[in-house]
């Protein structure tokens, strides 16, 4: 048999593309992305020297953009691994493009969000103490041990599917050799080999679903376990964990259309994934919209003086401008565009798509500031107005999603190779034996009569 | 670098994944105890965490298994196999 290389050509040579021939362009988008998380580093430096009053924070918004930022980035990451966990046990077969795609963006955007606590202590040694003097009542603390369980679920939920792709990259030749020579753990394909893989993806499908909804709701109760106006709600779990979803697949679509144009890979990802995921998202839009319905009109039948202070903050004060354009974006927009089968197209996806992860970001805006500038007590309405500092260290941290995206594509195909393999010699048998399982018998044809 | 060397920092790699959810433990263990001592705690945050100690184990658990797994399950005849993307693959 002919030895393989990084020249003998491979039935799905466009995945193996940007790994192989990533082009100068490549190059030229992570030096600037790089020079953008540099500045970022030395704006960070500067609130170390200076501390948190280089922030818009101050009594009684002592929450901001960073806590926005952390709980917007942790929830984008439920889409990776609710989404291929979830289609994955539902043995959906047009997830296969799409799973990767997702697990990717989970890991990295947890590391991301799981630093902003770290970067709104103001002095990053304090998080010794979470060691040394833990409070375990906190749900601060119940955050950390569940982001710590969801990274590392999330990131062998990845890894795993990823053996036999490192293993066809190592037998290929393709450098840096010795990594992936130690990364694909002897695989060979062998019968054995995929039964044990396929029982360890078994597991952790099941295991990261239970995860990734704590994760979400953990995050909530930092939230909910107050007594603040507006965030006292027994509905901010199930809340969080629907926003987290509904931002996720957004963020998945935009990559996929990005990922489809930019390495050309409409022969991978068709208009029916698109389609399909177009539709969970429209499904989400509206689901979101009757759980903040229910939210709002909740305070507002009960009527309580501070919660309404809140409420007419959002509705009518300074934050009115936010407040609708998030329902705009997260409602109002996509149900529009994905409604319809004539604009749901992939730019008007890519549109909807957008406009539900600016409004996602804004509702983590809504949720946080109001309820913190109007406490109860006798203050009046806070400000809060964010710094070059904080907008630098928020798209700092875009910044690090997109190169660490990147650079995942450099070393490693974003769309699974071996498991499009298996789907083209095996998925039309198991659906033809799926389907065959649930029709109704066939009358025999003597009873006819 | 040769298999040998390859193989040993495979070993270790695995070996300080557990070394660290060990120590995600005791502390977790930690917490519990201190919160017992001071009587501040109510049993749900308890129970909750004792829970989160096996979730840790498990994912460690099933590392391990795919790892020795794929080890086990290796071909020793040196001719090589095909994997389910049609491409022949060497030893590992």
């Amino acid at each position: 048999m002919q030895p393989v290389s990084a020249q003998t050509p491979h039935r799905d040579a466009a995945l193996l593309r940007p790994i192989e021939n990533p082009g100068r362009t490549y190059y030229y988008i992570v030096g600037l992305l790089m020079a953008v998380i540099l500045y970022t580093g030395f704006v960070y430096f500067r609130q170390l020297l200076y501390g948190l009053g280089v922030t818009g924070m101050a009594q009684p918004v002592t929450w901001g953009f960073y806590i926005v930022n952390f709980v917007f980035f942790i929830g984008i990451s439920h889409a990776g691994t609710l989404i291929s966990a979830i289609l994955r046990l539902s043995k959906a077969e047009w997830r296969r493009p799409i799973t990767r795609m997702a697990e990717v963006i989970t890991a990295i955007v947890l590391a991301i969000g799981g630093l902003h606590p770290i970067i709104d202590l103001g002095r990053p040694d304090r998080m010794m103490h979470l060691f040394y003097n833990g409070r375990l009542q906190s749900p601060l603390l119940w955050d950390v041990a569940s982001i710590t369980a969801y990274f590392t679920a999330s990131t062998i939920y990845l890894y795993i599917p990823m053996i036999p792709d490192i293993a066809i990259l190592r037998d290929r030749g393709v450098k840096p050799r010795w990594l992936y020579e130690f990364l694909s753990w002897g695989w060979q394909g062998t019968e054995r080999q995929h039964k044990v893989l396929d029982r360890a993806m078994n597991i952790l499908m099941v295991v990261v679903i239970p995860i990734a909804v704590s994760v979400h709701t953990i995050i909530s109760y930092i939230f909910a376990m107050t007594v603040q106006p507006g965030w006292h709600s027994t509905i901010f779990g199930p809340y969080f964990v629907v926003g987290a979803i509904f931002s996720g697949i957004a963020a998945i679509l935009v990559l996929m259309i990005v990922f489809r144009r930019v390495f050309r890979l409409e022969g991978y990802l068709k208009h029916i994934h698109f389609n399909y995921l177009s539709i969970l998202l429209l499904i989400m839009a509206l689901i979101w919209f009757y759980f903040t319905f229910s939210e709002y009109l909740t305070g507002f039948y009960g009527h309580e003086p501070n919660e309404m202070r809140v409420f007419w903050y959002k509705f009518s004060g300074d934050f009115a401008p936010y407040f609708w354009t998030m329902i705009a974006c997260n409602f109002l927009i996509p149900v529009g565009i994905l409604c319809n089968r004539k604009t749901r197209t992939i730019p008007g996806i890519l549109i909807a798509s957008i406009a539900v992860i600016i409004g996602m970001w804004l509702e983590r805006l809504i949720i946080v500031v109001p309820s913190l500038a109007n406490p109860r007590l006798p203050y009046p309405t806070g400000i809060y107005i964010p710094t070059h500092t904080e907008w630098m260290l928020f798209l700092g941290g875009v910044a690090v999603f997109i190169l660490g995206y990147m650079v995942f594509a450099r070393f490693f195909p974003v769309i699974s190779i071996w498991e499009i393999e298996e789907g083209r010699h095996e998925s039309a048998r198991i659906v033809t034996e799926r389907i065959s399982s649930y029709m109704p018998d066939m009358e025999p044809s003597g009873g006819r009569e | 670098m040769n298999k040998k060397t390859i193989e040993t920092f495979q070993i270790l790699s695995i070996s300080l994944i557990w070394v660290l959810f060990t120590g995600i433990a005791v502390w977790i263990v930690t917490l519990i105890r201190e919160s017992i001592r001071l009587h501040d705690t109510p049993d749900a945050s308890v129970g909750i965490s004792i829970v989160a100690i096996p979730v840790f184990f498990l994912l460690a658990s099933v590392l391990t298994y795919v790892f020795f797994g794929l080890r086990k399950g290796r071909n020793r005849d040196p001719e090589p196999q095909e994997t389910p993307g049609g491409k022949a693959v060497g030893q590992g």
